[in-house]
């Protein structure tokens, strides 16, 4: 180790005798040389009288560490003028490449050690750790190179790939229900055959939760055996997982029994430093160049090239991926009004209407987007609950992410939800066989192909994930290891010698040979979506940056672009086909743009393939094809400012002639109004004032929602006498409320904050109005005098004549 | 090596346990606390069975009751140099893992005679000279104490095979 000149001395020293001469063996805290330094001292005489004298003073300098001294860069009478200048070169007898809890291992020192000497700890020489089950053991970088370089020459002899699997909603899905080892033991149950195969285990020391050895049911994703069979060929295989070791290692067991897989490559949360996010740098500190990953989520790989992401496999509904609460927070969702009523299980019943603030993960979670090729129950299983990552968020303890997850645990273990949803579809037999329909085959949530019976089941067994993950794992590591015979194969005095000038391309670097992972993959994919231009409508949860968004960065990752706006550029419109957006309705206007479900979106990102648009389409019918007045004047109502005044002052003109089927059409596109102003970034004040007054009125006003909604709907005429007393405006703003409640999911996320934002005077005025004095009396400041100027003279008059006969009345 | 210690304890009972049987209830919770447990510097083995326990005091709020406990215990406390048998746990490149008992200890390659070689092929991988000495995950194993280092509640050791007699074990 080199000896420099330290930054305490007094510059600029005089380099005096040498104390040690080369290849000397010194000692810590020999004498090495003394050197002159020279300061200013008061000097006193015999008068008594002091004065400032400069003197030099001799030093002597002491070694730091034990060794042998090899060189010396200094000679006898030389000056050094500053710190940092080398001084002589000891070797070491060890350089505490590799410690453990702060012990060399190759000399048994105490790295910890210090002292009046001590210029740097020798803890500090090691710092990486790329151990997988101790956090104790620590190498240099200088050792972790070496180690890296060591697998690496292992890795391409064998023509491997090194491959992370995470665990949990990857290869796996586990539950707490004590309901499955009921159900295993029941050959009668329908799930029988579903979980005949599941394997239970009891953690005995469950530091994460207090309660009693929980007991875990783990499925393997189908196939799964078979899987790491081949993967195992192609791939050295890694654990990596959010749970704890305890846990991982019990489903190591069960995947792995013989532990020919992943041996003993295991990393859990326990040795992940408390990270919430997983960083392929833990484990391969320099050269990530040759590891894949394998996860069901993007947000906490940061998003990184290695990653193929894979659909995720929720094969116990609503229980979610019970380690969650040790990840960040991903769930911000929209759920989508359920297609079928059937399709509601009981975790939806849970919420009120489908989608109240999730507050418990579990029913939180985003259940799986793509089967990849089950036949049935792919839209019944989608549910369309779309992720998102909220962008910031608030460091949490580690106690409570603790807690989270024990009440996670605690809900399953006491609410039983899959019991639950079986009892629910059981009833739902039962009804059926009453009714005498054979709903078996095209029921697309309860699945029977393979167990025919008449009860169905909550459970199927019908996910084939696994084998499209296999193939893009097969083209990536026959991609790279065709690439890298080709880089070898390049003679040596070939064209990148050439051009790289350089003189002996015998020693071009390994790193030159051996291709990178995280090029090869974005160009395989990159390919699937190559000029797509796309579009999300409806699908992405208001307050999130659409660009950054959890799928947008997904589909970006397959070479599509994202568009905000529809135009003429646009190929495709990703879309929520219950909610015909305004977004929608203008993309249906252009005949090259295709309109599909996310299920598309789906297929492809997990497929790596531009899947046939045909069935995903969403059906366009020719009104809104051709563009009718009223979707025009939306338009451009939102083309402006979105302003909400052109819509209250246009809209009345066809309440009267309006009969059941149009107000319901009209519902609609007000919902498309207002849905379509939240994914739209560009129109949020707008959207916001309607939310901010919906908020304030939904406190005050709820029974005479209730009243509303009850009549409303068989009613025409009825709910125009209900609502005449007021501005006929708040009858517009009562339906916008009620089309609002349907979509809570967006307003939910908003409301809170932002009822406190003034709304604008048209909304609220008649709103604090009804809510205080219910429908007395009509409101001369509020909409009245703006509404009238636009009202043709029989709306004007059927309301004046409504508003006499009700102040008649009161 | 194993030493013969007198410990002191102070206990915590809770009111509901106060009765004909408190002696027994506190003999109890020292086993349960103590014995196994690790200070930093020797590890409590067992507690041997005659103890004095001294006259509970209340203490003031909380109704509780304080017991200082008298014992002897058998502990064990590694030294640098001492040899001992342990349990190989883990296998890695740069060495691997032996517990023995309450402590951990590592060595590294520097501290494996350089005829047995790291194999990560293997599976399980292994250490091994290709005869008759192979170190894999669950091997007897006999070392030396290179080092050793105390935190709070834990004792890390480096450990050596350079030496004769010091290798696996014979099973």
């Amino acid at each position: 180790m080199k000896i420099t000149s330290p930054p305490n001395w007094h510059y600029p020293v005089t380099i005096g005798d040498f104390a040690k001469k080369t290849d000397d063996e010194v000692k810590r805290s020999d004498p090495l040389f003394t050197y002159l330094y020279e300061t200013t001292v008061q000097e006193g005489d015999k008068w008594g009288e002091t004065k400032d004298v400069k003197r030099k003073f001799p030093a002597r300098f002491e070694a730091s560490l034990d060794g042998i001294i090899r060189k010396w860069y200094i000679r006898t009478g030389a000056v050094v003028a500053r710190a940092g200048v080398d001084l002589l070169e000891i070797e070491e007898p060890c350089t505490h490449e590799v410690q453990f809890g702060g012990l060399c291992a190759e000399c048994g020192q105490d790295m910890t050690e210090m002292d009046y000497l001590t210029k740097e700890l020798n803890s500090e020489r090691a710092t990486v750790n790329m151990t997988h089950d101790n956090m104790a053991l620590l190498i240099s970088h200088k050792e972790a190179v070496r180690a890296e370089e060591d697998s690496k020459k292992r890795l391409l002899s064998a023509k491997k790939l090194s491959l992370i699997v995470d665990l949990d909603q990857t290869v796996i899905h586990t539950t707490c229900e004590r309901t499955i080892a009921e159900w295993q033991a029941d050959p009668d149950n329908p799930n029988y055959d579903a979980v005949k195969d599941v394997k239970g285990f009891q953690l005995a020391d469950d530091n994460a939760a207090h309660i009693v050895a929980s007991w875990y049911y783990v499925k393997m994703r189908p196939g799964l055996p078979a899987f790491f069979d081949r993967m195992s060929k192609l791939y050295e295989m890694h654990v990596y997982t959010m749970a704890t070791r305890a846990y991982a290692q019990e489903v190591c067991k069960i995947i792995d029994p013989q532990r020919r897989f992943f041996g003993e490559r295991i990393l859990s949360r326990d040795e992940n430093y408390g990270e919430k996010i997983k960083s392929l740098n833990r484990l391969f500190p320099n050269h990530t160049d040759m590891a894949v990953i394998i996860d069901d989520r993007a947000d906490i790989w940061k998003y990184c090239e290695n990653l193929v992401r894979v659909p995720v496999f929720n094969f116990f509904p609503g229980a979610g991926d019970i380690n969650a609460s040790f990840l960040p927070k991903q769930q911000e969702l929209v759920t989508q009004p359920p297609t079928k009523p059937a399709d509601v299980p009981a975790k939806e019943g849970a919420k009120p209407e489908g989608e109240s603030t999730s507050t418990s993960s579990a029913t939180a979670h985003p259940t799986e987007p793509v089967p990849a090729a089950s036949t049935n129950g792919a839209l019944g299983d989608l549910e369309q609950q779309l992720i998102s990552i909220s962008a910031v968020e608030s460091p949490e303890s580690f106690e409570e992410q603790v807690k989270e997850q024990e009440k996670v645990i605690l809900t399953q273990q006491t609410e039983r939800p899959l019991l639950q949803q079986q009892l629910v579809l059981d009833k739902e037999d039962e009804e059926a066989e009453v009714d005498e329909i054979t709903q078996s085959t095209e029921n697309g949530y309860t699945q029977t192909t393979e167990h025919h019976k008449h009860r169905h089941a909550v459970l199927h067994d019908d996910d084939r994930g696994l084998e499209t993950i296999g193939a893009h794992l097969r083209l990536i590591h026959q991609t790279f290891y065709d690439e890298y015979q080709r880089n070898k194969i390049v003679p040596h005095s070939g064209r990148v010698a050439e051009l790289k000038g350089q003189k002996s391309p015998k020693k071009r670097p390994v790193d030159t040979v051996v291709p990178d992972v995280a090029e090869i993959m974005p160009r395989l994919k990159r390919e699937t979506l190559h000029g797509c231009v796309i579009v999300f409508s409806g699908i992405i949860p208001l307050g999130v940056d659409v660009q950054n968004s959890d799928f947008a960065l997904w589909v970006k990752s397959f070479g599509a672009q994202i568009s905000t706006t529809v135009n003429k550029f646009t190929t495709h419109v990703i879309a929520n086909p219950d909610r015909k957006t305004t977004k929608v309705k203008k993309a249906a206007r252009y005949d090259t743009i295709m309109i599909v479900n996310a299920e598309w979106m789906f297929q492809c990102c997990t497929r790596w393939e531009h899947v046939d648009e045909g069935p995903y389409l969403i059906e366009m019918d020719d009104a809104d094809k051709n563009g009718s007045p009223i979707e025009d004047m939306e338009d451009d109502s939102i083309d402006v400012t979105g302003d909400e005044g052109a819509d209250e002052a246009e809209s009345p003109i066809q309440f009267d002639i309006l009969d059941d089927d149009q107000w319901s059409s009209m519902n609609n596109e007000l919902d498309d109004f207002l849905n379509e102003s939240d994914t739209d970034g560009g129109s949020a004040s707008d959207s916001e004032s309607v939310r901010s007054a919906d908020g304030t009125r939904s406190e005050k006003t709820k029974t005479k929602r209730k009243r509303m909604t009850a009549t409303e709907a068989n009613d025409v005429s009825e709910d125009d006498s209900d609502a005449s007393v007021k501005s006929t405006s708040s009858r517009l703003q009562r339906k916008k409320r009620r089309t609002m409640e349907r979509v809570t999911s967006l307003t939910n996320v908003e409301n809170a904050e932002k009822s406190s934002g003034l709304p604008s005077p048209e909304t609220t005025g008649p709103e604090e109005e009804h809510g205080d004095n219910e429908g007395k009396t009509f409101d001369p400041q509020g909409e009245g005098p703006d509404l009238d100027s636009d009202f043709d003279d029989g709306l004007e008059a059927a309301m004046m004549d409504e508003f006499e006969k009700s102040a008649s009345e009161d | 090596m194993f030493f013969i210690k007198e410990l002191e304890k102070t206990i915590q009972l809770h009111p509901s346990y106060f009765g004909p049987l408190i002696r027994s209830h506190i003999h109890r919770e020292l086993l349960l606390k103590e014995e196994g447990s690790s200070t930093g510097k020797f590890t409590i083995v067992c507690i041997l069975d005659s103890f004095e326990i001294s006259e509970g005091q209340v203490i003031p709020g909380s109704g509780a009751a304080e017991y200082t406990v008298h014992y002897k215990a058998i502990v064990w406390r590694p030294y640098k140099g001492e040899v001992m048998d342990g349990i190989v746990s883990s296998v890695m490149r740069s060495g691997f893992f032996v517990d023995c008992g309450s402590l951990q200890a590592f060595v590294g390659r520097a501290m494996i005679p350089a005829d047995i070689k790291f194999d990560a092929n293997a599976t399980p991988p292994q250490w091994t000279d290709n005869g008759d000495q192979i170190i894999e995950k669950g091997t007897n194993i006999r070392i030396k104490i290179k080092g050793l280092r105390s935190e709070v509640d834990k004792m890390y050791a480096i450990g050596t095979m350079k030496e004769d007699y010091l290798g696996p074990l014979q099973s």
